[in-house]
């Protein structure tokens, strides 16, 4: 079941004492309640811009609440960069609005159509844009669900006739309410006319005639690609009239990002580890490796730190909250290696068997201490 | 501004909060951790949903047959010891504080939702949180629910606000090895205890913890 867990029933709370009244009588659920905490105090917090007079009071049950928006605004906007897009994303919902309100006043409304090209490289932010607009799009009841499938060109083709527009379907049944986003969209169309790829293509522009109402297809992948691929496909462009670009990150955006990442995890990057990031990112290592501007590379070194930095501070015996929140150039030592970067110190024994290894380590080390050996754990085989 | 005060029978606000889904051992864990801090009779301060304050004192033995159970839901209010500990040559009095269990869903009875609702205020007025969970069941094959949204939600509330660790309990048993990675991993910037309630193992390091956050 993958049931929201986010309450329909009642409006925006106004205090927190109220979601417990709600919790106590059993409107809403412990884990909702926190949820709905934190709704709360974003909606006091001195950043928020102050609620418009009424806003939780005109949410109906089930209806968008301005509240749910301006949080997932609020969300989008936080994203770091892409500011092209997030001012397109602002058009897209003054436009849905106003058609909206065309059609409550009578006036001819022009159709929604919001299907959508995403180009850009890999680690650009096109899943996380695409997620976001998901819950944008729920809040603003152009979609019922808001939720994202992402599905590559194996979820959709299948091995003999029929099987891919059984797959295809498939995937676009779990989709409905939601956004179906095709990665590496132009792999539909890499095996030309007898490819069964062309097919998966027919069934989803079938399917996107049939639940206009109810779904947004989203096609992905590098931008010479796709300009290639609806280039093969004219019939496309048409149908998919938004086109947005994801440009590559600059090394003060991704520094950011890396900075946003830690903090999200109660982590905080020193000056130092900030510019020792910086240098790193600028290696041409991590530009040609791993694709320029990548952000994944940033959340790998992110959390290849945080590992470092849990190994360093059991090293080092130190608890208080200050340092637990840390993060220094020394957690940073090596990580452009161990986020799958050759080149520098050696080439890595791949990012995911390394990270398993090192929560072993943790682990290990949590037992070492534990044992009442730290002293001699310290100084006695523990990864330097 | 968030409201002081314990409206509803909140209870006494501060100290260190135990907290955790129901049945993750956290009454075991208020017990034992008492007895290996020498307490040899239980002096329970209970602050039951409806506000009503009752005092109990149990030898500890008595207090695990009473208060220990593997039905989920045995604990319907907050209950309350004073610790001392000691360290060196000082010593810090504090309050450790049992609450009733969480859930993912809504709970059909209303005592229950009641000491819920109970653990959430007391959560915001903690001066310290250990958030139990069962390392053993978040180990086990059928592990669905044993790390729950509830225990992501309380870690994210909870962990901005005062000193916060995770206790993966019942290290004793086979599978919480394994429990115990699924947790550092879902909690990865998290500090995460491994302890027994039962045996005792990790209470050296909870501890050390509390000496040094409270
Ligand atoms: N083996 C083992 N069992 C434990 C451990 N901690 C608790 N238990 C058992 O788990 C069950 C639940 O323990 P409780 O302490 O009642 O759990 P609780 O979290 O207080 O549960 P509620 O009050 O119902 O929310 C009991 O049967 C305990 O004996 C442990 O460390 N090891
Ligand atoms: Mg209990």
């Amino acid at each position: 079941m993958d049931k929201a867990w986010r309450p329909k029933g009642p409006n925006a709370p106004d205090s927190i004492e109220e979601v417990i009244g709600w919790l106590e009588t059993g409107k809403v659920s412990p884990a909702e309640a926190f949820r709905l905490f934190a709704d709360v105090e974003q909606a006091r917090s001195p950043g928020a811009a102050a609620p418009p007079a009424g806003a939780a009071a005109t949410g109906r049950a089930g209806a968008p609440t301005a509240q749910e928006l301006r949080r997932v605004l609020e969300e989008i906007h936080g994203l770091i960069g892409l500011d092209r897009i997030k001012e397109l994303i602002q058009e897209l919902q003054a436009f849905v609005e106003v058609q909206r309100r065309r059609q409550a006043a009578g006036l001819t409304a022009e159709p929604v159509v919001l299907h959508m090209v995403f180009r850009g490289n890999p680690g650009t932010g096109k899943t996380t844009v695409a997620r976001s607009l998901g819950r944008l799009f729920k809040e603003m009841g152009v979609l019922e669900k808001g939720h994202l499938v992402e599905v590559e060109r194996a979820d959709l083709v299948g091995e003999y006739i029929g099987h891919t527009a059984q797959k295809t379907r498939e995937q676009i049944r779990r989709a409905l309410g939601g956004i179906l986003f095709v990665d590496e969209a132009y792999s539909l169309a890499r095996g030309g006319e007898k490819d069964f790829g062309k097919e998966a293509i027919d069934v989803l522009v079938k399917a996107m005639e049939d639940h206009r109402a109810n779904l947004v297809v989203i096609l992905a992948g590098y931008r010479d690609e796709m300009e290639w691929f609806l280039r093969q496909n004219p019939g496309l462009r048409s149908r998919f009239p938004i086109h947005l670009d994801f440009p590559d990150y600059a090394v003060e955006e991704l520094v950011r990002i890396a900075e946003h990442m830690a903090t999200r995890r109660d982590y905080r990057l020193t000056d130092e580890a900030r510019l020792e990031l910086a240098r790193l990112l600028r290696r041409p290592e991590a530009a040609g490796a791993a694709g320029c501007g990548n952000a994944r590379l940033v959340r790998n070194i992110v959390e290849r730190a945080i590992r470092r930095q849990a190994v360093r501070l059991v090293r080092e015996n130190r608890h208080r909250r200050e340092d637990l929140m840390r993060i220094t150039a020394a957690d940073l030592e090596g990580a452009l290696a161990q986020a799958g970067v050759p080149g520098e110190a050696g080439t890595p024994p791949g990012f995911r068997s390394d990270s398993g290894f090192d929560l072993l380590r943790q682990v290990t080390a949590f037992m070492a201490t534990e044992m009442g050996n730290n002293r001699r754990a310290a100084g006695n085989g523990l990864p330097a | 501004m968030p409201t002081a005060g314990s409206g509803g029978g909140g209870g006494r606000a501060g100290g260190c909060l135990i907290v955790g889904q129901a049945n993750a051992g956290k009454t075991l864990f208020l017990i034992n951790f008492a007895d290996h801090m020498g307490v040899k009779d239980l002096d329970l301060d209970v602050t039951w949903p409806d506000g009503s304050r009752e005092r109990f004192r149990y030898p500890v033995a008595r207090a695990r047959e009473l208060l220990v159970d593997d039905r989920p839901h045995t604990t319907r209010g907050l209950q309350a010891v004073e610790l001392q500990l000691p360290r060196g040559k000082g010593c810090k009095a504090f309050r450790l504080c049992d609450t009733g269990g969480l859930t993912d869903g809504v709970h059909g009875a209303a005592d229950v939702r009641a000491a819920q609702a109970q653990a959430l205020r007391a959560l915001r007025h903690a001066e310290l949180v250990l958030h139990v969970m069962d390392a053993a069941a978040a180990g086990s094959r059928d592990a669905a629910g044993a790390i729950g949204e509830v225990d992501r939600q309380v870690a994210a509330f909870a962990s901005l606000r005062c000193p916060y660790a995770v206790l993966a309990n019942k290290m004793d048993l086979p599978r919480a090895q394994a429990g115990l990675m699924k947790i550092a991993r879902e909690f990865p910037s998290r500090r995460v205890i491994p302890v027994s309630a039962l045996d005792g193992r990790g209470f050296r390091e909870v501890k050390a913890f509390v000496w040094d956050h409270l």
